[in-house]
């Protein structure tokens, strides 16, 4: 028997934490590339990334400019923006404690531990890469404690499907944003561009595999990689398989058939994401694709919640 | 108070605890006038006596750790972020000899019985009322008094199954005294279970001399009781603990008491009401609730039957409760037998309902509603302690001997304007117990109170020995709430008295 409240949180923590950790990715990413690339490109590099969190137009409520500093404020601690890392966090530790009589004891210690870690780089003034390779080595350690303290119930299949779900299109939104640049962006010299999609690589933490595959750093091959490889742990399709489990064992479904629209959804998209190739995917336009796919996340994400945490009760 | 130019490095191997005690005016729980350990407290005091500060003091920091890594804090949001601190515990135990002990619980258990007497009767025939031995108006007149609740049959008769009395021990008598009816939804018996925990880890060779009675059944005992009020048939019935969520001062101690019963622990959200009858929202659809362990007020219970803008209470939950499809405990309506105007007539019931007199007296209490009473009240004020009588934790209060000209001013209008809704008592000289003071790293006595927590199954009142026994840490300070500046001790009723 579980709430639909506690089940919400564990998906929540689940989401909350896979963003800061994504988040965190991308900003560290950026800023070391910006390191090596001559100055006039930088809007190239910031503006994107601002893009990829869906708050562009807070960011420039708030900033006349997309530059390190504005980036590093606005996605690491603003409370202006609801995403921030440090907003996440503190979200990610205020559903924790709500239901820390049903979590282990080494989670709630992790995750609040990871919250003070955060106050006291902020408090201290800390660079952006330290920063950010703390909250993304927090985001490793929280997946290893999950892993090794929950027991595999249905709220550990809510946890999960609130990370691959997030992980799934977070992935997805960085792949459209940075083609989208990059296509735009004309003016841009060819080495500049190789090294953006490196970055992406880097970003998702797949530039060793990618690298082992493939010779040259191509378009169609990084989002190959992205959307339908079976074994990264960062591409759609391998994020959507878990999903789809989860979904399964959560309602008891077997597999071939589907009890909600959240599991037909699921279903139905990493299907496609195992039978498409990429060039007929370039050919209907990447852009549209990955649009879709967004739209099908966020989709799935309010199914999950209208079917589980705040159905309807009629009187 | 040592100097404060003396190193620490000067104190080690010679500073002991218990140099230069002195128990003063005051009745002091384990020193005796002529300077020695009373009967039953000899082993401790020996074993602090002859303690280095050294050893104390790591054992502090040991039982400090303890309660930081567990997350026993509460919150203080006056930065904004919100900052956890810890509700200070002080090691040294308040020791209860057995016999003193016994007259206690009968107390206790003659005082909970004939509260919820008088509950069924206020919510039933009315015959105290009609006797003239309580006034009509001054019930009536109750922010707590609920017409709703009149002519409601509650499961198995009982209103009051968890009460938290506040007991005092006056220096000059030696005597305890009731200070305070806690009958709506007392908090702070999880500080008794951690406590003792903490205790035990600590000073693990002082349960071996002192035979001290056990406190980790109260979970047990009170789940018993959660059980046996369900409305349905059946041996599994659903209970629920009802918070008010995560901003609740207690939300720790509810957080632990339901996962010490196995019991779910909701939110008004969680539950809903279908043709009156309760249930929880779960992932794979509603499951019915039989028993509400409720730590919400009466007023946020339900937005329909009450405060329409309470965010964390059910709609229609009363409506369930009236069918009888629900059990509730505290019953609803439990605020009208521990208002502080009411408390003055509780050993007039003790009397009326039982036939007996009252085992523990109450303080001698002013009613301001009433004209001669209040112009004595108004006459005397920086004498007095004065209360608000619908409050409870510290608020509402005014402590006359400590407060400043304006202050008893601002309470003296306050107390023309509204005469109905406080009440005075002279200030008690409460005992003290010897008490660590980090300023002058040795003991000294400060003073003390003791909260029983009491369990009422319609019969019988089982109360787990000793209690949570809060002490003013401020030197002087006869204020025990921990919002200002008070701590905790453990507190052992041993199995004899010595």
């Amino acid at each position: 028997m579980m709430l639909s409240r506690i089940a919400d949180s564990l998906f929540w923590i689940g989401r909350y934490m896979e963003r800061a950790d994504n988040t965190a990715r991308i900003l560290d990413v950026n800023y070391h590339m910006l390191l090596e690339q001559p100055p006039d490109t930088y809007k190239l590099r910031w503006d994107p990334l601002i893009t990829v969190t869906g708050e562009r137009a807070r960011f420039y409520q708030k900033y006349d400019e997309a530059l390190a500093s504005s980036a590093f404020d606005f996605l690491g601690y603003s409370e202006d923006n609801p995403n921030s890392i440090a907003q996440c966090i503190i979200r990610a530790r205020e559903n924790a404690r709500t239901i820390r009589d049903r979590i282990s004891r080494e989670l709630w210690e992790d995750i609040n531990g990871l919250y003070h870690k955060i106050n006291k780089l902020r408090d201290e003034g800390e660079d952006l890469a330290r920063f950010c390779d703390a909250v993304k080595r927090g985001g490793h350690r929280f997946h290893g404690v999950c892993d090794a303290t929950l027991p595999r119930d249905e709220g550990w299949h809510f946890l999960q499907a609130g990370c691959v779900l997030e992980r799934a299109e977070m992935t997805a939104r960085i792949l459209d944003v940075h083609y989208h640049q990059l296509l735009e962006g004309s003016e841009i010299l060819n080495e500049a561009r190789s090294h953006a999609w490196m970055a992406v690589l880097k970003s998702v933490a797949a530039y060793e595999f990618y690298k082992r595959q493939y010779t040259q750093i191509e378009p169609e091959k990084v989002a190959e990689l992205l959307l339908l490889d079976a074994r990264h742990p960062r591409s759609v399709r391998f994020n959507l398989g878990i999903l789809q489990n989860s979904l399964y064992a959560i309602s008891g479904s077997v597999p071939g058939t589907y009890a909600n629209e959240a599991e037909r959804l699921t279903g139905r998209t990493h299907e496609q994401l195992t039978y498409d190739s990429i060039g007929e995917i370039f050919s209907g336009g990447l852009h549209n694709y990955l649009e879709e796919l967004q739209v099908t996340c966020r989709t799935i994400g309010n199914q999950i919640t209208e079917t589980y945490l705040y159905y309807a009760v009629s009187a | 108070m040592s100097s404060a130019s003396m190193s620490h490095s000067t104190h080690s191997g010679s500073q002991l605890l218990f140099s230069g005690y002195d128990p003063g005016a005051f009745y002091d729980e384990m020193v005796a006038p002529n300077g020695l350990p009373r009967p039953g407290s000899a082993p401790m005091y020996d074993m602090l006596a002859n303690m280095p500060l050294e050893v104390f003091e790591e054992r502090r920091k040991l039982a400090d750790l303890s309660y930081l890594v567990q997350g026993i804090t509460f919150t203080v949001y006056s930065d904004g972020r919100g900052t956890e601190r810890l509700f200070p515990f002080d090691l040294v135990p308040r020791i209860i000899p057995r016999s003193e002990w016994d007259v206690i619980e009968r107390g206790l258990a003659q005082r909970v019985t004939a509260l919820n007497l008088y509950l069924q009767d206020i919510y039933g025939p009315q015959r105290i009322l009609k006797d003239k031995i309580v006034p009509r108006n001054l019930v009536y007149s109750c922010k707590h008094f609920r017409r709703e609740m009149v002519g409601l049959s509650v499961p198995r008769d009982i209103y009051v199954h968890i009460a938290g009395i506040d007991l005092v021990r006056d220096s000059r008598t030696g005597q305890y005294l009731v200070l305070e009816d806690n009958a709506r939804s007392p908090s702070g018996i999880s500080y008794v279970l951690e406590n003792r925990l903490v205790m035990r880890r600590t000073f693990p060779q002082a349960f071996e001399v002192c035979e001290v009675m056990p406190v980790d059944h109260y979970p047990t005992e009170l789940a018993q009781i959660l059980r046996s009020l369900s409305p349905r048939s059946g041996d599994r019935p659903v209970i629920v603990l009802l918070t008010p969520g995560l901003y609740n001062s207690a939300y720790f101690e509810h957080c632990f008491l339901a996962q010490e019963m196995g019991i779910e622990l909701v939110e008004g959200r969680d539950l809903v009401v279908v043709d009156d009858v309760v249930y929880m929202k779960t992932i794979h659809g509603l499951t019915r609730v039989d028993v509400i362990y409720r730590r919400v007020d009466d007023d946020f219970l339900d937005p329909l039957a009450f405060r329409a803008d309470s965010l964390v209470g059910v709609p229609g939950l009363m409506n369930a409760y009236r069918a009888g499809n629900i059990a509730m405990a505290n019953a609803v309506g439990t605020g009208v037998a521990d208002d502080k105007a009411i408390y003055a007539y509780v050993p007039a019931f003790i009397k009326y309902y039982m036939g007996e007199d009252p085992i523990l007296q109450n303080v001698d209490t002013y009613l301001c509603s009433d004209d001669k009473q209040l112009s004595y009240v108004l006459d005397n004020l920086k004498d007095l302690v004065v209360k608000a009588v619908g409050e409870s934790g510290g608020y509402g209060m005014l402590m006359g001997p400590s407060s400043d000209k304006k202050t008893i001013e601002d309470f003296r209008e306050r107390l023309k304007a509204d005469p109905r809704n406080y009440i005075a008592q002279p200030v008690i000289p409460l005992s003290r117990c010897p008490s660590f003071d980090p300023s002058t790293e040795n003991l000294s006595g400060r003073h003390v109170d003791l909260r029983p927590y009491c369990l009422y199954d319609g019969e019988n009142v089982t109360i787990v020995p000793g209690g949570l026994t809060r002490v003013a840490l401020q030197k002087g300070s006869l204020v025990v709430n921990s919002s200002q500046g008070g701590g905790s001790k453990d507190t052992w009723v041993l199995r004899g008295d010595e």
